[in-house]
């Protein structure tokens, strides 16, 4: 398909140094979000949290679209895709052998050891496709965990340092058909499980068919205590909710991953922009996506 | 391999594809990517986001949306001011291994003026008498995101000349004008420039559109109009550059949804001598680097030289 307008993205498949050409591997659907593994060349290992802006090699799209990083091994990198818009939609129907355009990984993400080296527990927060950046989350927390905490070789049960630490999974969907999303975090939960981390996932579904009609809100009520470590990623209602849970409470600190617009996902355009609660301007792409609950949303 | 290397006034670029200014944070890109960005620059020259006199926030967001075949944005010139990038970012920038052209707004002539001539005694201080080879001012009197100054100068002949005749007189480096398509004659506006002194002519910034929340049917951008760009303004900005090198001497540089290297070979075509990647590297941040490659490559294919190549539409088949 070409007309003279558009670009010819198909003919010139020249990848820079700094967009990669990956092709896609597997696409499976997780309910209503796509499961996209893509082999890409030239990847450099993702921090929990970072994005990448992603284009379908055929895309009539003239943006990439920014997609969290829901996991990798190598360079071969997950994306969990939801079909909000055409270029997503693109993405979510790409077939194995197909080509993606990558850019990334991208941005700050989460602060692994503050969520690992805590008194309290790490809670994760998803609701819908908020669910996506939280298996890489998940595995880099069992890695650090077990950095920290396995005993070396010979030495006896309660060594030095006794892991007490706990992850609590609690994820919000609007029904059984989206929180089949959840899918690859269940597989990360159980292998972080079988390493030695204590993990615990909950579902909240929102419309009440199969179970008690809950939002994730009110697993977090039912579970947050004090001294708890929040990692947070959601429509934005929902995030404003969790934040108003988690300041309700003595020595919560809370990390948003945030969604905006974005064109160019490096700091050059200045068009992600939200102003912080202490008025100041902050690029979602460069300066987050991941963002401290108090300095979006105020103390 | 063709000689791709060409003297915009006295800086002299390895390749004829630049940046469009606003599209490129070449510090924010060494960060993400690494030290290569800033020792091997994909652009040939590094265009500065526009510098005004004082900070500014810009525009309330949302500031950015897709379009059909590319984008519009109101950022409404944002950024930290003069005296910020004087001590900030000049020197840096300055230690690129391309030629800087810094691009500046004001919403005066008088403001144009002190920054221009607060630029050149810090290229003096920091380059010595060389800094003339190094870098080039670009004056934005384009920008259609701002309610003063600036497109209100470029869409008047003769506000435009007046305020490059002032510029001239007290810059003596590389002076590129950027104009505006959101003129009836654009041809008219690049004379007044270039007879006003400008040494090339930059065109063309956005246009000034506007779309709609499609749920609350009321204008998306914060600042409710903003400038569009990318391959859907392509033809618009090839007529523009077709009537400009008819109009004026200058050296062109084109720009206006250049997004592959068939569209650096059309602007060419229509008179631009150098060319600059916009919102399409946005995508790729790499883009103007590939291009250059590529237009290496399709010059050779072709038979053609860049000489050969310049305003090749204009002459009969």
């Amino acid at each position: 398909m070409k007309d003279g307008s558009n670009d010819t993205i198909e003919e010139a498949h020249w990848a820079s140094d700094y967009r990669m050409l990956g092709s896609v591997l597997n696409n499976e659907p997780q309910g209503l979000m796509a499961r996209l593994e893509v082999e890409v060349p030239g990847w450099r290992s993702a921090e929990p949290g970072q994005f990448a802006l992603l284009q379908a090699g055929s895309s009539r799209c003239f943006l990439a679209r920014a997609v969290s990083v829901a996991d990798e091994v190598g360079a071969r990198v997950s994306f969990l895709i939801a079909p909000v818009g055409e270029g997503t939609r693109e993405l979510c129907a790409l077939n194995g052998g197909d080509m993606v355009w990558v850019v990334g990984p991208l941005g700050r993400g989460f602060d692994v050891d503050a969520l690992v080296i805590s008194r309290g527990r790490a809670v994760i927060v998803a609701g819908g496709a908020g669910v996506a950046p939280f298996p890489l989350l998940l595995a880099r927390m069992a890695r650090r965990h077990r950095a920290l905490f396995s005993r070396p070789v010979g030495e006896g049960p309660g060594g030095p340092q006794a892991s007490t630490l706990e992850v609590l999974v609690l994820l919000g969907f609007r029904d059984a058909l989206q929180a089949e999303a959840s899918t690859l975090l269940r597989e990360v939960a159980a292998l972080a499980c079988e390493s030695g981390l204590r993990c615990r996932v909950e579902v909240a579904i929102e419309d009440g068919l199969r179970g008690p009609a809950e939002k994730v809100t009110d697993l977090l009520i039912r579970h947050l205590r004090s001294g708890d470590r929040v990692a947070v990623c959601g429509p934005t209602p929902m995030a404003e909710a969790v934040w108003s849970i988690c300041a309700s409470k003595p020595d919560v600190r809370a990390w948003f991953s945030l969604e905006t617009g974005m064109a160019c996902g490096v700091g050059s355009c200045h068009g992600c922009l939200i102003t912080l609660a202490d008025g100041s301007d902050a690029r979602v792409c460069k300066d987050g996506p991941v963002f401290l609950g108090e300095a979006v949303f105020g103390g | 391999m063709v000689d791709l290397s060409v003297q915009l006034g006295p800086l002299r670029l390895d390749h004829p594809v630049i940046n469009a200014s606003g599209t490129m944070e070449i510090f924010e890109l060494a960060e993400t990517f690494g030290p290569h960005v800033l020792e091997r620059p994909p652009v040939a020259a590094y265009v500065s986001k526009t510098v005004t006199l004082k900070p500014r926030a810009g525009n309330p967001p949302p500031r950015i949306l897709e379009t059909a075949g590319g984008m519009i944005n109101a950022i409404g010139l944002s950024g930290p001011g003069l005296d910020v990038f004087v001590k900030e970012d000049l020197p840096r920038l300055l230690g690129l291994p391309c030629p800087l052209i810094i691009s500046i707004g004001g919403f005066s002539t008088g403001e144009y003026e002190v920054i221009a001539g607060r630029l050149q005694e810090a290229l003096e201080q920091l380059v010595g008498e060389g800094w003339i080879e190094r870098a080039g001012l670009e004056l934005n009197i384009s920008c259609p995101n701002v309610h003063s100054g600036c497109a209100s100068i470029g869409s008047d002949t003769h506000e435009t000349g007046e305020l490059v005749k002032t510029i001239r007189k007290r810059w003596p480096g590389l002076l590129v004008v950027k104009l505006t398509p959101n003129v009836a004659d654009i041809a008219a506006v690049g004379r007044a420039a270039v007879s006003a002194g400008a040494d090339a002519i930059a065109a063309v910034n956005t246009y000034k559109g506007l779309v709609v929340d499609r749920v609350s049917l009321r204008p998306y951008l914060g600042n409710i109009t903003g400038g569009l760009s990318g391959p859907a303004i392509k033809p618009l900005a090839l007529r523009s550059v077709y009537e400009l090198f008819d109009a004026v001497e200058a050296p062109i540089i084109g720009m206006g949804g250049i997004a592959t290297v068939e569209d650096v070979l059309e602007f060419m075509s229509c008179g631009a001598l150098v060319v600059a990647v916009g919102s399409a590297g946005f995508r790729d941040p790499g883009l103007a680097g590939v291009l250059a490659h590529q237009l290496a490559v399709a010059l050779d294919t072709r038979g053609l030289t860049r000489a050969g190549l310049l305003g090749l539409a204009h002459r009969p088949v």
